[in-house]
């Protein structure tokens, strides 16, 4: 029975030394150990098929055959002779991860959402990002070479207190908030407007996003129509609107979009347009991307519109956390070459082929990231048209025009590459303050929880 | 150090302590808490003075109940039949009843909706029936097992003996088998009422998008409101504590 006892300590010991060799393996001083947490599936981790490769104009071959984050381990050690570990986790969604850090969880590295950021800006949990790190002379520095000047500026004008996200954040992919729809069912002008989702004619055929700052988005833009229509909006601050009286009107509204939609969803709006259960749903430009990949599969065409009153511009940017990093230089330095490495023109390439999300790197002088459009958009045919993104890729205008089919116009093309007037009538919903997120989330309790008859 | 028998506890012991004791008190701690650390009951009085929270609290146990009483009225009729075949299709005949639960729960709800879709149409017109659908659907089994362990050991002996002594079917149905099935039924309605009043992912697949209870704690943990969160959960805990004991009554009678 002793032996009994004494195999059931072992066990325990073993299990103990299992757990541990997770945080505290014993790591000689040259490997530097990175904690990266990021949303799920959203970096390439390769293993792509052979036929899969992208081939570019210039002869370029990219094709993800082991993780990003391997070989970033592997990249780094040739590059600056350094050792460096990553333990990569994932979490679901940018609250989860809040959760998770105030549990105690700490990591190096992570990449949340723009109104998260400012969240742990404004609770002075976040590590700066270094001078050098902005330095486009140094020959690894990709993120500073290829940002896009046009999303560093935008990310630039958010601040909190009186520093701009760009001191804490680097840039990752964004997108913006928009309708994807079926062309055979629902008219472009429908589509263009979140009207579609309080209008009859749809009923019960289309589906909102589970997700509080989404759907009140959506709702907000409804109720401030008119203030959107007139000339020249404020869109920052129209779109930012929390005060009660707001509240309670976007709470009528959502009340009746439920009432009129097929689903409060999360991820299953795409399946549903294959399936032909909903005509449009409420979506995010890379997931529409996504989906109207799928459904070309399929054999349907969707298209993608983002409203006229306005909508959202959201990106999701890495940041270093101040407890993790904790003064220690080498880390810091692994984590900055980090998001260099992913910034890298083939890695970017890599991962908006993995994710189907757009980029914040657009190359700078290199041309990769926009022979990788011409390799996916790009055509020949006689009635192919033009395309401008050059606001995206350089301040030169004309710089950057893509030869493309008229249909992605309103496709894939539109949803990853918006032109510059949607973009300018976008704006960025930023972090509430704690009232305001208090009064949002009561609105949402009242959306969702039963009412009793004699209550309607 | 001698060995004695409850030494073989101690695993169990650590495990309920870790996983159930430690995360309880946790829970409780927050749920008598406001945001800057001080007791308070303040969570609790705001739950019972607002009128969605208790509306949701109140269709969580409608839904509950009805789930519940479907799902009696199909296991006790299917446990009775499978408990009474001939030995050897017996098995087979369980084995029916407990497979689905052997295929992963997302996939069966998922096929499930484009069943009901497929009959249906359009499943948003239908939400609570839809969710009592898939809700039984999810459920079943644990109704049918208790039930039929039950009357599958129940002593035929006794059944005959109210035969002999003049009972007719219906009345040696009421007067022998179902007392002597309560406690199948017992555990039976603890294993789907209980689950069935937080079980959101059902509802959130079926696109029935009333909050229940469990909804509920995962919308306050999304708006880092983990006070309020933690204490719907003291309040499922209390439910579910009052349920056992009114339960352990009921057997006792």
């Amino acid at each position: 029975m002793k032996r009994l006892i004494a195999l059931f300590i072992a066990a325990t010991l073993a299990l103990a030394g299992c757990g541990a060799t997770d945080e505290t393996a014993p790591v000689s001083d040259d490997v530097i150990t990175l904690r990266i947490a990021n949303s799920e599936e959203y970096i390439d981790e390769g293993g792509w098929y052979a036929d899969e490769t992208i081939e570019l104009a210039d002869g370029q071959k990219i094709r993800g055959v082991d993780s990003l984050v391997s070989d970033y381990e592997k990249w780094y050690q040739e590059k600056y002779g350094k050792r460096v570990r990553v333990l990569y986790s994932t979490y679901g969604t940018n609250e989860d991860l809040y959760n998770q850090m105030t549990l105690g969880n700490s990591f190096d590295l992570v990449c949340p959402s723009e109104y998260m950021i400012m969240k742990l800006m404004r609770e002075k949990k976040l590590e700066p990002l270094s001078r050098e790190f902005y330095d486009t002379d140094h020959r690894y520095n990709y993120y500073a070479k290829g940002i896009s000047p046009y999303i560093y500026r935008r990310m630039e004008a958010l601040t909190e207190g009186s520093e701009p996200l760009t001191d804490y954040a680097a840039g990752y992919m964004w997108g913006t908030l928009g309708t994807v729809y079926n062309p055979a069912v629902v008219s472009d002008e429908d589509a263009s407007s979140y009207g579609i989702y309080l209008n009859r004619k749809y009923r019960k055929r289309i589906t909102i996003k589970d997700s509080v700052r989404d759907t009140y988005f959506a709702g907000l833009a409804i109720e401030k129509e008119k203030e959107l229509a007139a000339a020249d909006p404020d869109y920052a601050t129209i779109l930012n609107d929390t005060s009660q009286t707001t509240v309670d009107k976007v709470q009528d509204i959502i009340t009746d979009m439920r009432e009129n939609a097929y689903s409060m969803e999360t991820d299953t709006a795409k399946q549903d347009l294959v399936t032909r259960k909903a005509d449009a749903s409420l979506q995010w430009s890379g997931d529409g991307v996504f989906s109207m990949d799928q459904a070309e599969e399929d054999g349907l065409d969707l298209c993608y519109a983002v409203p006229e009153e306005g909508s959202n511009l959201w990106f999701d940017g890495w940041v270093m956390l101040k407890n993790g990093i904790n003064g220690d230089k080498d880390k810091k330095q692994a984590a900055e070459a980090f998001i260099n490495y992913i910034s890298k023109p083939d890695s970017v390439v890599r991962n908006m082929y993995y994710i189907g999300y757009t980029s914040a790197i657009t190359g700078g002088d290199d041309d990769t990231v926009f022979e990788y459009l011409e390799y996916t958009y790009g055509s020949d045919d006689d009635d192919a048209v033009d395309y401008d993104v050059s606001y995206l890729f350089d301040d030169r205008p004309g710089s950057h025009v893509l030869r493309t089919d008229r249909a992605q116009l309103k496709r894939q093309l539109y949803a990853q590459y918006p032109t510059e007037d949607v973009l300018a009538r976008c704006a960025v919903m930023k972090c509430f303050s704690d009232e305001a997120n208090r009064r949002i989330s009561q609105m949402w309790t009242n959306v969702r929880c039963y009412r009793f008859p004699w209550e309607r | 150090m001698k060995f004695k028998r409850s030494m073989l506890g101690i695993p169990y012991v650590v495990f309920l302590v870790i996983f159930v004791l430690l995360p309880l008190a946790v829970v409780f701690v927050f749920a008598f808490t406001d945001g800057s650390g001080r007791f308070t009951f303040q969570n609790f009085l705001g739950f019972f003075r607002s009128s969605r929270t208790i509306a949701t609290l109140v269709y969580s146990l409608f839904v509950a109940l009805v789930t519940t009483v479907i799902c009696l009225l199909i296991a006790y009729p299917t446990a009775m039949a499978l408990a009474r075949s001939g030995f050897r299709r017996k098995n087979i005949l369980l084995l029916m009843a407990i497979v689905p639960m052997w295929i992963n729960f997302t996939l069966r709800v998922t096929a499930l909706k484009e069943v009901l879709d497929a009959i249906e149409g359009n499943l948003a017109y239908h939400p609570f029936l839809n969710t009592i659908i898939g809700q039984v659907y999810d459920f079943l089994p644990f109704m049918i097992l208790p039930l039929f362990n039950v009357l599958d050991e129940m002593d035929v002996s006794l059944i005959e003996a109210g035969r002999d002594l003049g009972a007719d079917r219906r009345s040696l149905f009421f007067s022998v088998i179902l007392p002597l099935s309560k406690p199948g039924i017992m555990s039976g309605i603890t294993m789907v009422f209980l689950p069935a009043m937080t079980n959101y992912v059902v509802l959130d697949m079926l696109y029935n998008s009333t909050y229940i209870m469990g909804s509920l704690i995962g919308s306050y943990f999304n708006a880092y409101d983990w006070h309020n969160g933690s204490m719907i959960s003291a309040i499922l805990l209390l439910i579910i504590v009052l349920f056992s004991m009114l339960e352990k009554k009921g057997a006792a009678r």
